[in-house]
């Protein structure tokens, strides 16, 4: 498949993420005990939005600095896959994952075109990664061809009414900035920073999930918790917003069994 | 005393949906929700050809009619107002249709269980019985593989909708944390929940997710004059209204 235009525009954007913020901070999350999820590092174990991890084989998809794959690893998976498009976020995790020998395999590829084989993972993840940077239409498509039957996929992404109260650059409103019918890929511009995501609303979502062979088994959303403060590097939207809005949101869903 | 939604429904009979009731039993069409969006193009619904349904929520029971238009077996209206009641056995008998019709509220249903095999509910216990006590209901009802189809408000517009008795605007007017009953001026008592919450409950009682459609309004629709609560533009921009179809494992 020829790399489509937004994969170079988004992968130039997170070489600078990744020098302005993900490099340094990579030491600190592939240190954090346990499995946390998003910008305020709520516990796996409060949530519970994952299968068992225990001797499974795992693809995180839009690995970044590979910091979810390593707490995922060191919760008991037997095998986990990060892939990015992003060779400065690969380089980051390739460090920390000698210096902390966490044992994780790094593949540079675009989560829409994995070079991996089909049916070859048990749970496919996403934290803020192809889940919001790739199309869904190819990269849930990629998902259900690397799971075995029964395999899950749990990927977080930002809310709908995030995408739609938060503007391109300044603080989150309580207005309808956008409608919802042109969330499926925003193309944006801050400075000299550009990028390409895709936030289709819940039930574009849901059709996408459902004509790839997935069945929703949960969804939940997250909201900042009492004393949690704005987020250092991401600080839209504001810790404010988040406890009376839902800022970010987690799926599971889990492939239906192959019909013959 | 009477239920505070018995009393909301018995005035909405007399200033509109008894005098509307016989127009919308003679519709042969299916069409979903204010702005009347046909099933053709949103293809929420089973086949319902041979099948048990209930009606939670009938009201005037017209989409429990156009359901036995459709070739339903047998169907069964559920509502609590004896007003709305009364105008649906007047629009039976007209229209020959064979409904039947029980009154009691969508959280207490005093049919057996196991016996229907599709549940609608189109603005009905949808949105004035408490989810956390209907849907087990709707569970108990249907039989094994038996389908749940219902229509109620997006958590948007929700959030969008002023106190007072005015349309949803285009900012938000409450928290969404904590979502779940409303009371508004003039009215009963309302449930909205957001879809995480509706997820589990469905899947705790033993629904498969089948579908969930939001609903746009189309391009030529007005505004509705007598259900002022969203206009046709905000609803043309952002979902005021949403399908959820599951399925009974």
């Amino acid at each position: 498949m020829r790399e489509p235009e937004y994969v170079a525009v988004n992968r130039e954007s997170w070489t600078q993420a990744n020098a302005e913020y993900t490099d340094r901070a990579a030491r600190e999350e592939w240190s954090r005990e346990g499995i946390t999820w998003g910008q305020w590092h709520q516990p796996e174990n409060e949530i519970r939005m994952l299968p068992d991890l225990a001797g499974k084989d795992v693809v995180e998809l839009g690995c970044g600095t590979a910091y979810f794959g390593a707490w995922l690893k060191r919760a008991g998976a037997r095998r986990v896959v990060g892939v990015d498009l992003t060779p400065a976020q690969l380089d980051t995790a390739r460090r920390m994952d000698e210096e902390l020998g966490v044992g994780l395999e790094l593949i540079e590829a675009n989560a829409e075109d994995v070079p991996l084989p089909d049916q070859s993972f048990d749970l496919v993840v996403s934290e803020y990664g192809a889940s919001i940077w790739c199309d869904p239409k190819l990269w849930i498509a990629e998902a259900a061809r690397l799971l075995r039957p029964e395999g899950e996929l749990v990927f977080m992404r930002g809310t709908t009414l995030r995408n739609m109260c938060v503007p391109d650059s300044g603080p989150a409103t309580d207005r309808l900035l956008l409608p919802q019918n042109g969330l499926y890929r925003i193309d944006w511009q801050d400075g000299d920073t550009a990028g390409t995501e895709f936030h289709p609303p819940f039930g574009e979502m849901f059709a996408i999930l459902r004509d790839n062979g997935f069945e929703l088994l949960d969804f939940r959303d997250l909201y900042a918790p009492e004393g949690a403060e704005t987020h250092e590097y991401y600080a839209e939207p504001s810790a404010e917003w988040a406890r009376k809005w839902p800022a970010e949101e987690i799926w599971r869903a889990r492939l239906r069994p192959r019909s013959s | 005393m009477t239920h505070p939604n018995i009393e909301a429904w018995t005035r909405a009979n007399a200033d509109h949906t008894d005098a509307r009731a016989e127009q919308a039993w003679a519709k042969d069409e299916i069409d979903w929700g204010v702005f009347r969006v046909p099933e053709s193009e949103l293809r929420a619904l089973p086949d319902v050809a041979g099948k048990d349904v209930v009606e939670l929520g009938c009201g005037t029971a017209y989409f429990g009619a156009w359901l036995k238009k459709r070739g339903a077996a047998r169907v069964v209206g559920v509502d609590p107002t004896p007003a709305q009641l009364e105008t649906a056995r007047r629009c039976n008998e007209k229209f020959g249709l064979g409904l039947e019709f029980v009154e009691a509220f969508g959280e207490d249903v005093p049919l057996p269980d196991d016996s229907f095999e599709v549940a609608v509910s189109e603005y009905g216990a949808s949105i004035w019985a408490d989810p956390y006590k209907w849907i087990p209901e709707a569970a108990r009802l249907l039989r094994p593989g038996g389908e749940l189809v219902f229509l109620g408000n997006s958590t948007l517009v929700i959030l969008c909708s002023p106190d007072e008795d005015v349309p949803a605007t285009e900012t938000l007017q409450r928290p969404q944390f904590g979502m779940h009953s409303f009371q508004w001026p003039n009215s009963g008592v309302e449930y909205h929940l957001p879809h995480g919450e509706w997820i589990r409950l469905l899947r705790a009682n033993g629904f498969e997710i089948l579908d969930l459609i939001e609903i746009q309004a189309p391009a030529d629709a007005g505004t509705h004059t007598y259900y002022e609560y969203v206009t046709a533009d905000w609803a043309r921009q952002w979902p005021a209204e949403e399908i959820w179809r599951a399925r009974l494992a």
